[in-house]
């Protein structure tokens, strides 16, 4: 069983959006309902300043909120380690778009709470998510830990990681570099 | 086992009204799953993006007839396996409900007629007929973004019209020009080996070139120093070690601060200049005065910083460049074409020319062409009506490129009098609207775009509508240029999908113009049989193209000591420029000033620039692009905190610009990250025409503000060369 982890470096975003988009067009999202999005913080003063952007979506977490509140089961987590949700199951309540910490979740066209899935049906047959492959500045990695060859590896090489809102014990599976600047 | 439907976003393979078969367990077999998704057959078919001009090789995955996505070919050197958001989104474009779904006619105003292609030609082609045999072949222009077709030239040349006219003067004409004449040609950075990268007037984070920031951001991996100039805080700059805002309108000064640096201090490469330059004793005989502190007091930076940055392009050189830059700088002020003189010199002083790390020409490639079937008359050539490359005229300015924001001018003169309008929209591109409007009073305007574009809702007597690039295959293109790749490679667009309207191909439209014209035969063959015949003296056929999508050939430009030469007169990098001598100028770049400045507590220069998620002006009715404009308030207009902070401005608040050419009102973006002197809007916004929905209304554009002027030398709009006061309110 594969062990899927994303890496995320914000130190190399420019907040181009390809993987919003790429993202809704590999799931045929409607403009306004998008699994990714971009936090901008710019620091300092003129003339010297940072600015640093944090692509943010669902964290794929080992101990997920949405999970746990979920009333009918619906959401649940793979043993590769991808959350999803069982449309069938879901009635709507929502309670797992207010226990996500990362407001992750979004409603969809037929009123489920959704959100990335970490293209669960394609990286199974060694495809890689759409907001991987399209993203120029090399921001993002994706790959299975338990795969040797995998390039998430050589990814994480020598990285000072940390995940996001630490305090809430989601055990996330999409892990950050620490920010540089 | 239970059946369940796939996700409601799943609803492409809806049209096979099969619904994947999964079992209903917590632990899905997706293995399953995905192999049920599969089975809906996808096709890949290679094409090329429009979304801009750099042509990024992509892969379009149709299923069911439908566009399901595209992603970036791996093998083109543009988007090396990426695609930037607009690239997602033009492709979606093809389902825009303001496409031109059929030809019309006006019949009044803001109101059109569908008639049919047959009558469409006829009607276009008789009047056409009767216009030009009254008033000369010479009054037909044919104004297009340039560099994106090649069928139209045979038509002009039939009719004996020079009038090819390019978008190029509101764009970056001052460096196509400048570098042409200087040094025979443009020569791109090689981001791979540089040690030290200067950016001024381009931001690729912006107009973007996907494989351009998969180079830098692996460049910058590696430890490579980048800088950036630019009045405001861009996407590039986001990335680069430093950020050093420059006063707007004066990098011609910071260029001449880093000359006198690396000439004053001896860090120049002598031995390149003595054997590949000509005019260095000219060009510091007027600039042997024009110190880094001068500049320093022009320019806002300090001449510490200056001299920093010439003694660190000198320490890295040749593995070190001045990016030649792009549309940021070239045609924008009254001294845009000494700063790209400028960027030429400062790229030679340091001799990195044909150097590792440095800059290369780039690598090209010849194709056939289909034999001609058209043997009839052909009118005597005209002279120009833009007067671009014409004695006592714009006799500095490239024929091939033209001078645009002139053509209301050339109809009011009887200079033009049937104007074709290929995918350009000067109405919504060119300098002040308002006058571009004036277009309408041509004897006959033909416009031929995708969607409703202003141009044609304004002043096309008819619109003849073009197939989305996905619905067409095309004659195919050398893929180079503005980075350097060591190979030219071949690539075309192929057809995807079928048209879902009564659009057709260029190709069509201008074989069934030409015959009710009365020019028979003149494109007698298939874009099939074009493509073999373009293709055939390199030895591809275009169905291994349409295998691969891309193909390389032989390595031609590598960094080379021996047998540099240029392609100008003295085989040298000219300094100076013996065609300016010859109409009055002295040839080498001088300071200059800006043309106007900002005067008291509410006057601004208007600068602009691209957004990363739009093309200008073509991509505002894309929802999805529009949708990243609502989530991140891009229409926003950028204005420096502290500047904002006296005019009581905060986030957000309504605010109304003006001159005296428009009046308009914005929300504007307080930011610690521009320029005080100037504010910035994105170039993309301002749309008028009401058939274009997601984008009209919304912002405003930097065009509507700018009168249609001409710079004497290249042509340019000198588009920033305008100062807008603000005041707060107005909504």
């Amino acid at each position: 069983m594969a062990n899927y982890v994303m890496f995320i470096d914000p130190n190399k975003c420019t907040g181009c959006n390809a993987c919003r988009i790429a993202c809704q067009m590999q799931w045929n999202l409607p403009p306004h309902i998008n699994f990714n999005r971009l936090d901008e913080c710019v620091e300092g003063q003129y003339p010297n300043l940072t600015r640093v952007i944090t692509p943010l979506q669902c964290q794929h977490c080992d101990n997920p909120p949405c999970q746990t509140v979920c009333p009918t089961n619906a959401t649940y987590k793979r043993e590769d380690g991808i959350v999803l949700i069982d449309e069938k199951k879901c009635i709507g309540c929502k309670h797992c778009m207010v226990a996500c910490p990362y407001e992750a979740r979004v409603i969809s066209e037929s009123g489920v709470p959704e959100k990335c899935r970490f293209c669960a049906e394609y990286v199974v047959n060694g495809e890689i998510p759409a907001c991987v492959s399209t993203c120029m500045c090399g921001v993002r990695t994706f790959g299975d830990m338990d795969d040797p060859a995998s390039p998430i590896h050589a990814a994480l090489a020598g990285q000072e990681l940390m995940q996001l809102l630490p305090g809430h014990e989601t055990a996330p599976r999409v892990l950050y570099a620490k920010k540089r600047r | 086992m239970q059946k369940i439907s796939r996700r409601s976003f799943l609803k492409i393979a809806a049209g096979v009204g099969a619904a994947a078969a999964v079992p209903l367990t917590l632990t899905m077999d997706f293995k399953v799953f995905a192999q049920d998704i599969q089975d809906d057959k996808v096709t890949k078919v290679p094409s090329l993006c429009n979304g801009c001009s750099s042509t990024c090789g992509l892969w379009a995955y149709v299923k069911n007839g439908r566009l399901w996505k595209v992603e970036g070919n791996e093998a083109n050197m543009k988007s090396m396996g990426k695609l930037c958001a607009r690239g997602h989104g033009v492709a979606y474009n093809v389902y825009d409900p303001g496409r031109v779904t059929q030809p019309m006619k006006r019949v009044g105003d803001n109101k059109f007629q569908p008639i049919s292609w047959e009558e469409a030609f006829q009607e276009v082609g008789t009047k056409t007929r009767q216009i030009l045999d009254e008033h000369g072949g010479d009054k037909f222009v044919w104004a297009c973004h340039g560099g994106k077709e090649t069928y139209a030239a045979k038509f002009l040349d039939v009719i004996g019209s020079p009038n090819y006219i390019t978008h190029y003067a509101t764009c970056f004409t001052a460096k196509t020009n400048i570098w042409d004449k200087m040094c025979g040609g443009m020569y791109n950075p090689d981001f791979d080996n540089a040690k030290y990268m200067i950016f001024a007037g381009r931001n690729y984070a912006g107009g973007i070139i996907p494989a351009a920031m998969k180079r830098i951001t692996e460049a910058k991996e590696k430890g490579v120093k980048i800088i950036v100039v630019d009045p405001r805080f861009c996407e590039l700059a986001t990335i680069a070690d430093e950020w050093i805002p420059i006063r707007p309108g004066t990098d011609l000064a910071l260029y001449l601060g880093i000359a006198h640096t690396l000439i004053s201090e001896n860090l120049y490469d002598k031995s390149f200049v003595e054997q590949f330059v000509f005019g260095f004793d000219f060009f510091w005989m007027y600039n042997k005065d024009f110190s880094a502190e001068k500049a320093a007091e022009i320019t806002g930076i300090s001449a510490d910083k200056i001299k920093e940055l010439a003694r660190d392009l000198a320490a890295n050189a040749p593995h070190a460049f001045l990016e030649p830059g792009y549309h940021g700088l070239h045609a924008h002020y009254k001294n845009s074409n000494e700063t790209a003189m400028m960027n030429v010199i400062i790229n030679a002083l340091i001799g990195n020319f044909w150097r590792e790390g440095g800059l290369f020409p780039a690598a090209s490639t010849t194709f056939g062409h289909p034999e001609d079937t058209y043997f009839g008359p052909k009118a005597e050539m005209g002279s120009r009506a833009d007067g671009a490359g014409v004695a006592g005229q714009y006799p500095l300015v490239e024929a091939g490129r033209g001078i645009p924001q002139r053509i209301p001018d050339m109809i009011e003169k009887g200079q033009a009098k049937v104007v074709f309008f290929y995918h350009y929209n000067p109405l919504r591109s060119a300098p002040e609207p308002e006058y571009q409007k004036k277009i309408k009073n041509a004897d006959l305007v033909v416009s031929i775009p995708c969607d409703w574009n202003e141009t044609s809702v304004y002043t096309a007597d008819y619109i003849l509508p073009e197939n989305h690039y996905l619905e067409r295959m095309e004659h195919p293109k050398v893929i180079n240029g503005n980075i350097y790749w060591a190979a030219a490679q071949v690539a075309a667009r192929f057809k995807a999908l079928d048209a879902t309207s009564s659009s057709l191909d260029l190709l069509d439209i201008l074989k069934g113009f030409t015959t009710a014209y009365g020019i028979n035969n003149l494109y007698g063959f298939t874009i099939e049989e074009d493509m073999a015949a373009s293709l055939g003296p390199i030895g591809i056929s275009p169905d291994k193209l349409k295998e691969e999508g891309c193909i390389e050939l032989r390595t031609s430009v590598l960094p080379k000591i021996e047998g540099i030469t240029f392609n100008t007169f003295t085989h040298k990098i000219e300094f100076c420029i013996g065609a300016w001598k010859k109409e009055g100028f002295i040839g080498v770049p001088t300071w200059i000033s800006p043309l106007v400045e900002p005067q008291g507590e509410n006057e601004f220069r208007l600068i602009h620039g691209k957004q990363p998620w739009h093309s200008h002006i073509m991509t505002t009715n894309n929802p999805y692009l529009m949708a990243i404009t609502e989530d991140y308030n891009g229409t926003y207009m950028w204005m420096n905190t502290e500047r904002a902070t006296k005019l009581g401005l905060k986030e957000g608040d309504w605010v109304t610009v003006a001159n005296d050419i428009a009046t308009k009102t914005t929300q504007v973006h307080v930011t610690e990250g521009l320029h005080p002197d100037c504010v910035w809007v994105p170039s993309t916004y301002g749309t008028y025409s009401d058939k274009l929905e997601n984008g009209y209304g919304k912002g405003f554009n930097y065009n509507d503000f700018i009168p249609a002027r001409v710079d004497e030398k290249t042509g340019h709009v000198m588009g920033q060369e305008c100062i807008v006061t603000i005041s707060k309110g107005g909504k």
